[in-house]
């Protein structure tokens, strides 16, 4: 009965299944967008292996543009920086890291991607994901790359020889996917940057650094050891384990409010659509729930009739609104600049568990608008229905 | 005992704020079997008097007793459960849900049934064949006339085995040869199976096929 009520009117259906698909759609996109960026943020601050991440001052965003969104960017210090961080109270170990940007054609034979210079003495960022896959030291003049790196530059095997900044490096190894963004980065022993500077047009001079990594003695509270880098040393920005990813939620806050916004609106939008439609259906039918009371149907016999028909539509347009938000994710991450860089994409549970999310809303909101409507029908006495013929 | 006790029930309506009485002090016996006309002019309160019997609507004071019990003592569902179970309505008007077919509409009834009786869709067919449709069994209240209709409703109404008919201008709508083709039925279902009818008709000639003869008057009953 609820199916060919529906087809009763089929624009009216057609235009409330329209709106919940749309609402439905929103909040599909908007969960899976702020999800995967947060998924990335966190995934990127447990898997860094540092407590601290000491950059030159402004270069805080050029580093998280790095680490979570895998933009290729550089920046410098001097390396003697590294001497004075270690002798702050509460460091443990540091280890300092060179970014060096690629450029397709004119210095290497590789497509755009960071190329990370790394002490391997010190390290401790990248050493634990190349342990397995090389089993030794990076030799000067041999490179590992990063899981998706291999993709990029159409490696897929090792043992390849390329050429970076004029000199010709063999990549000996992928390393594990990390999830962050050093998977797309090609990783050199800092021996070679003597070589690069001298062999190339690159920006940077022998003693020059990126960023340093440091890790925190025990019983050390990062936040003091924190000020009392700022403090000394003012050509340093430092960033917490914790809040890397924290000025990219700040840049997604707006565009989160407007997504909450648009999702409140268009929620009101629909549950007053539902309300407004489930009222003239109500009314429409008075007379046909009269007669099914005065044959002998319960409350509950009118109350299921309309909600199983207020379900099917909750659940057409729940559907088509999670296949179209599902798609707007997949087609706005290959156009978003900031989805198309995030290391982490939605597993199948987290988009089984947004569309459920979208199911359960969509429906929600339905059963909630008719709800009011369904009540007063159910309560008609009868023969006052009826006597309105 | 009587099968129903009408006990000095008055329905009040209020119509832009003043009471009006749509029916009055009523108060009646009826017998299992009876067969019961009620005639009278419009708004003189024979519908209400009939769906306050049929537990469709509260009367405003006063008593209905269905086999020695108070219809309206009871729980909302069990009175819809005595509609079901114990009443077959025919309505002054096409009555049938447009969405369903003819089958379906007989149908209808018995869904709401708390125990299902069985057979349903072959007394449904058995019923349609008794009022002469048995070929429209698949059609829409839509593709039928408005005889054809009534006559649906007339076979619907006794889809659930009822004990007591309340028939509103049944015949309404049917030529005069259908029309006596009906009332043959009702008197078969009343004699035969012992179905208490209450009758309300404008034709007086219908009502005086009938065992029993009422008025309605102003909102009370009175005896022709």
């Amino acid at each position: 009965m609820a199916f060919r009520n529906l087809r009763r009117r089929p624009l009216r259906t057609g235009i409330l299944v329209a709106a919940l698909s749309l609402m439905v759609a929103a909040l599909v996109f908007a969960l899976s967008f702020v999800t995967r960026v947060n998924s990335s943020i966190k995934l990127t601050s447990d898997r860094l292996g540092a407590d601290l991440l000491i950059v030159p001052t402004g270069a805080r965003g050029g580093a998280e543009d790095i680490l979570v969104e895998n933009r290729a960017t550089s920046f410098y210090m001097n390396k003697s920086f590294v001497d004075r961080i270690k002798k702050i109270e509460g460091i443990d170990k540091v280890s300092a890291q060179t970014y060096l940007v690629t450029l397709t054609g004119l210095c290497c034979s590789v497509p755009s991607s960071m190329v990370v210079a790394f002490n391997q003495e010190t390290d401790f960022i990248v050493s634990p994901w190349m342990k397995d896959k090389l089993g030794r030291k990076l030799r000067k003049g041999e490179a590992i790359v990063g899981s998706e790196s291999a993709f990029n530059i159409n490696l897929g095997l090792v043992e390849m020889e390329a050429k970076l900044f004029g000199s010709v490096f063999s990549m000996v190894g992928v390393l594990d996917k990390t999830g962050s963004g050093l998977d797309t980065a090609v990783f050199i022993s800092d021996e070679n940057i003597a070589e690069i500077v001298k062999n190339s047009d690159a920006d940077i001079k022998p003693d020059q650094i990126s960023v340093i990594f440091a890790k925190l003695k025990k019983d050390a509270d990062p936040y003091m050891v924190m000020s009392e880098i700022e403090n000394n040393i003012i050509e340093l920005d430092v960033v917490m384990r914790k809040d890397i990813g924290k000025s990219l939620i700040t840049t997604l806050g707006d565009i989160s409010k407007i997504f909450y916004l648009t999702m409140v609106l268009s929620t009101i939008l629909s549950l007053f659509l539902v309300w407004a439609i489930f009222t003239a259906i109500a009314n429409e039918r008075t007379r046909e729930v009269g007669i099914m009371r005065a044959l002998g149907a319960k409350e509950k016999h009118v109350v299921t009739l309309f909600l199983f028909e207020v379900l099917v539509l909750g659940a057409i347009g729940s559907i088509v609104g999670i296949v179209a938000g599902t798609s707007l994710t997949l087609i706005m991450a290959q156009s978003f600049s900031i989805l198309k860089n995030l290391p982490v994409d939605l597993t199948n549970f987290t988009r089984t568990v947004i569309a459920f999310a979208g199911l359960l809303f969509g429906t929600g909101i339905c059963v909630l608008g008719a709800l009011s409507p369904v009540q007063r029908l159910k309560k008609l006495e009868p023969l006052l229905v009826i006597k309105q013929e | 005992m009587p099968q129903i006790i009408v006990e000095n029930i008055t329905k009040t309506y209020l119509v832009d704020t003043a009471p009006i009485d749509a029916v009055r002090s009523v108060s009646m016996r009826i017998e299992k079997g009876d067969f019961i006309s009620i005639v009278g002019h419009s708004g003189s309160g024979k519908t209400t008097l009939l769906s306050m019997i049929g537990g469709i609507t509260r009367p405003s004071s006063g008593k209905i007793l269905f086999e020695g019990e108070d219809i309206y003592e009871l729980a909302s569902d069990r009175v819809s459960e005595y509609r079901c179970e114990k009443i077959g309505f025919m309505f002054q008007f096409a009555s049938l849900l447009p969405i369903l077919t003819v089958k379906e509409n007989l149908l209808l009834p018995t869904v709401f049934r708390p125990r299902p009786a069985g057979r349903e869709a072959a007394k449904a067919e058995e019923l349609l064949h008794l009022v002469g449709l048995t070929e429209k069994i698949n059609v829409y209240p839509a593709q039928l006339s408005g005889g054809q209709q009534r006559r649906v409703a007339i076979a619907r109404a006794f889809m659930n085995d009822p004990a007591l008919v309340l028939a509103d201008e049944p015949t309404g709508d049917l030529d005069e040869e259908t029309e006596g083709d009906m009332m043959r039925f009702f008197k078969t279902m009343n004699e035969s199976k012992g179905v208490t009818f209450i009758m309300v008709t404008h034709n007086t000639d219908l009502a005086k096929q009938t065992k029993q003869h009422l008025r309605m008057n102003q909102g009370t009953l009175q005896t022709v």
